[in-house]
């Protein structure tokens, strides 16, 4: 049976919606599914180098004042960071992670050196309407 | 299966995710599976609620037999085996 895809958007570069997206790409590679995930304006701030492994560096996307306490939660309860849920998903499974080439100029980022390894290359909004249309699932967070 | 049945199946693989929230146990469950043979029985311990709901369905869009759920103090056994 051919695997089924998902075409993930992720427009939002907040800690809370990245977490969210990690979860789902963790249900994702559990089924095994193809997943390409586009990372757009806000987003691409995130996979910035500099920027993806502090937590400081991020805001909340909903109850921004309850950040640290919601760190604290995502720590007590063993959650893995999202940079975590992004790695283990493409070690499991096949997923792409394709950065949006004007989202990236925007936060200075012209070369896919620029954004951690998780990022497999930069491309146009083409590719994503493309992989929207093909895919079984597709979620825009 | 009974209770009796599930409390006496040969397990071949027993994975420990009570440690973790959701989607741990689910990974967890995804990584294991594929260190058994087919046909082996493997059990997932559990604390998370929606394990015992996820792994069921799991299993059914992977081809797997889920055998039954046992409930412990505190966390679910949840059996099942590979295709």
């Amino acid at each position: 049976m051919e695997n089924k895809k998902m075409c993930l958007a992720l427009f939002s570069g907040s800690l809370d919606k990245l977490t969210a997206a990690g979860v789902i790409l963790s249900g994702a590679a559990a089924d095994d599914m193809e997943v390409d995930v586009f990372v757009l304006l806000q987003g691409a701030r995130a996979f910035k180098r500099e920027v993806a492994d502090d937590p400081e560096k991020l805001s909340m996307a909903e109850n921004a004042h309850l950040k640290k306490e919601f760190m604290e939660s995502l720590r007590v309860l063993k959650v893995k960071t999202w940079v975590e849920f992004f790695k283990e998903a493409k070690a499991l499974t096949k997923v792409k992670v394709h950065i949006c080439g004007l989202a990236g100029k925007i936060w200075g980022g012209e070369k896919i050196e620029d954004f951690v390894d998780l990022a497999d290359d930069i491309c146009g909004i083409g590719a994503y309407i493309t992989s929207a249309q093909e895919a079984d699932v597709h979620l825009f967070i | 299966m009974t209770t009796e049945e599930l409390q006496n199946l040969h397990v071949t693989k027993s994975v420990d995710a009570r440690g973790t929230a959701c989607p741990g146990p689910l990974l967890e469950a995804k990584k294991a599976i594929g260190t058994i043979q087919a046909g082996d029985i493997m059990e997932v311990l559990s604390a998370d609620e929606g394990t015992k709901v996820d792994i069921p369905k799991w299993c059914t869009k992977q081809g797997h037999e889920y055998l039954g759920t046992l409930e412990e103090s505190g966390y679910y056994r949840i059996f099942l085996r590979k295709k």
